[in-house]
């Protein structure tokens, strides 16, 4: 019932190896934790903070959730972790698609890839079948291949009838990009779920590894330690989830790009290189403009992305003919590649979209490049068709344009360009921190570099889901990103979909339901307290790799423009003070003497 | 008094003139009428709503002036 086997894979003497969770953090730790929480305890016990990145000290490990394999409803994120390339720090990188319900079910809490192969220039594919068997094969001719190829090539080495799931990477992983993301499969068989952020694609990259198929065929959702307890719990979840309006209604329909109207609204979507909070365009790059566009082709406009999602957010973007393009597009990219840019053409942003996913790039870490590139004048803002051409272009190892593929402030540093939005070496998305201030404390103090999911403000800032704070303001701002910067550690651990958070933050049941559905498929006792101990846990191993790593306070601030320069429509900068953003992780002295961690 | 009304997601289909879309269009209000008010007379469903006036969040009470712009959404999220 509780899956506590790693699956060690050295690409150095090419060992794979079943074992159990390492002894020494068995009684601490392996009853509690999956997801980011087991991502960042292999990194922070495992590799050195003195690591190079893509050296044979860096390890990259996947894991799905506590809950990952199991029916709980939305409970089958990946978790994929490593020492970033882009940020220098750890990181947790977290995903949709089938994958983590695989690893699960085959029996694996954690697959971690370690040291780097003699030959650069060879290429693996690693396979694990349903009975946990696991090798790696050598896929030299794979080399360069992108992502939807890798998935044809996986597809012809499988069995007929077989079910499985992907993970692979592009030829920007295979360049060791610092914005390369690595993509996982969806129910389909496309490869169009990413762990996009913070260049784990350019790990894998370095260890050479190409691909890994997860095959699952003939394997169970995994047993509980108290079946009916389990059961009545996912129930209670699920009915929450259908009946909050984001949730059961809003998410569905138009998916994550219903964002865009009301950011625009809220004079917070960052328009050209974050010049402005309004894009004049923004309707015809609506989720409302969306579905209806997509349903006049022919599309489909709402499935899961991983099986026992109720949500069901993802819809396909199609042609004119109703072909197939790529997923979504998400907000994200929406934004990166619409607002940001200055384009207003939905067939642009998706051929950009469908680019980045083939070659390997982070969508929102490309769209915030591509507009610092805009900003220095080489390319004009709204040229869609400029901006997918400059993207090719790094498939080119020794063209200039290759430094795109480096993320927003190696592109900025380069052309020379003044404003580069970016926090720890990340890059913003898609909230301006100055007319929404709750997500600019999220952006400079979460460990992972600027990054909107890590907490997510626009709930209580923009949506008025989990109660309102007002975003002009630096009044509340701290506090409500500190816990939903815990609260959300604690479900990127137990692998629930963050959306999960809309009916939580405003249903009781929906909160008790998740400790329950914890408690009875573990056996432990799970209450809210252990809940949220689990998400200070995960940000004091952050917080202490990266100040070992050697991160300090300076980090943990938004580029000076950001408290300088007037956003119009409404003229604000971010007014939240240094002392409240170094007060964020106050509780991370408290927890380390907790778990006897050294400071 | 003229007001710029954009209605937007499934409320989009309630905008008076019949057209949909979520675009603002210019409707004439009683001076002095509140934010309240208006969209009472808008027959929208009972349903939680997220409403700005020249793009700030507003209460129900906030009176309306001259050329504000109101944006009504029902509640919505993403990521």
């Amino acid at each position: 019932m509780e899956m506590k086997d790693l699956l060690r894979v050295n690409m150095a003497d090419l060992s794979v190896t079943v074992e159990p969770v390492p002894e020494a953090w068995a009684v601490l730790f392996v009853k509690k934790y999956g997801g980011r929480a087991l991502t960042d305890a292999i990194v922070y016990h495992e590799v050195p903070t003195d690591a190079d990145p893509l050296g044979p000290g860096n390890k990259l490990v996947f894991a799905p959730g506590t809950l990952g394999g199991t029916s709980a409803p939305n409970g089958g994120r990946l978790s994929v972790g490593a020492k970033s390339p882009l940020t220098g720090g750890i990181k947790e990188s977290n995903s949709g698609g089938q994958a983590a319900h695989a690893l699960a079910r085959v029996g694996l809490s954690a697959v971690v890839i370690e040291d780097v192969p003699a030959d650069k220039s060879a290429r693996y594919v690693l396979v694990i079948e349903a009975d946990r068997a696991a090798r790696l094969e050598r896929v030299d001719d794979w080399a360069g291949l992108g992502n939807y190829e890798v998935a044809d090539r996986i597809a012809a080495m499988r069995p007929e009838g077989d079910k499985y799931a992907t993970i692979s990477i592009g030829p920007a992983g295979e360049a060791f990009a610092k914005a390369a993301g690595i993509a996982i499969s969806d129910p389909k068989g496309y490869p169009n779920r990413f762990a996009g952020r913070g260049g784990l694609g350019a790990v894998m990259g370095s260890k050479g590894l190409k691909g890994i198929v997860v095959s699952y065929a003939g394997t169970s959702s995994l047993g509980h330690a108290d079946k009916e307890a389990f059961a009545a719990a996912t129930r209670r979840f699920s009915k929450a989830l259908k009946e909050h309006p984001v949730s059961g209604t809003g998410l569905p329909m138009y998916g994550t790009n219903v964002l865009t109207n009301i950011l625009n609204e809220a004079g917070g979507l960052p328009t050209r290189n974050f010049s402005a909070g309004f894009f004049e365009s923004a309707d015809a790059l609506s989720g409302e403009t969306q579905r209806d566009t997509i349903l006049a082709r022919g599309g489909d406009v709402s499935h899961a992305c991983f099986s026992g999602c109720v949500i069901q957010c993802s819809r396909y973007w199609v042609d004119k003919d109703g072909a197939y393009v790529t997923r979504g597009p998400e907000y994200e990219t929406v934004w990166s590649f619409g607002a940001d840019c200055g384009i207003a053409d939905f067939d642009g942003i998706a051929a950009l979209d469908r680019a980045c996913g083939d070659f390997g790039l982070d969508t929102i870490e490309m769209g915030a490049t591509m507009a610092v590139y805009m900003d220095s004048g080489a390319l004009a803002f709204g040229d869609a068709a400029g901006a997918l051409a400059a993207l090719k272009a790094g498939l080119e190892p020794d063209n200039e344009l290759r430094v795109l593929w480096d993320g927003a402030e190696a592109t900025g540093k380069h052309f020379g360009v003044a404003r580069i939005p970016v926090v720890k070496h990340q890059a913003l998305p898609a909230y301006d921190p100055r007319p929404v201030q709750g997500i600019g404390v999220t952006y400079a103090t979460t460990p992972q570099g600027a990054d909107h999911t890590a907490g997510y403000t626009i709930t209580a800032n923009i949506l008025g889901v989990g109660g309102s704070v007002d975003p002009l303001k630096p009044e509340g701002q701290a506090a409500l990103s500190a816990n939903l910067q815990i609260a959300t550690a604690m479900l990127d651990s137990l692998g629930f979909c963050i959306f999960v958070a809309f009916p939580v933050l405003d249903i009781p049941e929906a909160f008790a339901a998740i400790h329950e559905m914890v408690e009875a498929h573990t056996g432990d006792k799970w209450g809210a307290d252990e809940l949220m101990q689990l998400g200070r846990e995960v940000l004091t191993m952050e917080r202490l790799y990266n100040k070992r790593v050697g991160f300090t306070a300076a980090d943990d601030r938004l580029p000076r423009f950001f408290y300088e320069d007037k956003l119009p429509p409404h003229d604000v900068v971010f007014t939240v003070s240094d002392e409240e953003l170094d007060a964020v992780f106050d509780f991370v002295e408290a927890t380390a003497a907790q778990m006897g961690l050294q400071q | 008094m003229t007001i710029h009304l954009a209605l937007f997601a499934s409320l989009s289909k309630y905008q008076p003139d019949g057209l949909g879309g979520c675009q603002a269009r210019a409707i004439d209000v009683a001076d002095g009428a509140t934010v309240g008010a208006l969209i009472a007379g808008l027959g929208l469903p009972d349903v939680t709503r997220v409403v700005f006036v020249n793009g700030r969040h507003a209460a129900a009470d906030q009176p309306l002036c001259d050329g504000d712009r109101l944006g009504v959404f029902p509640q919505i999220g993403g990521g």
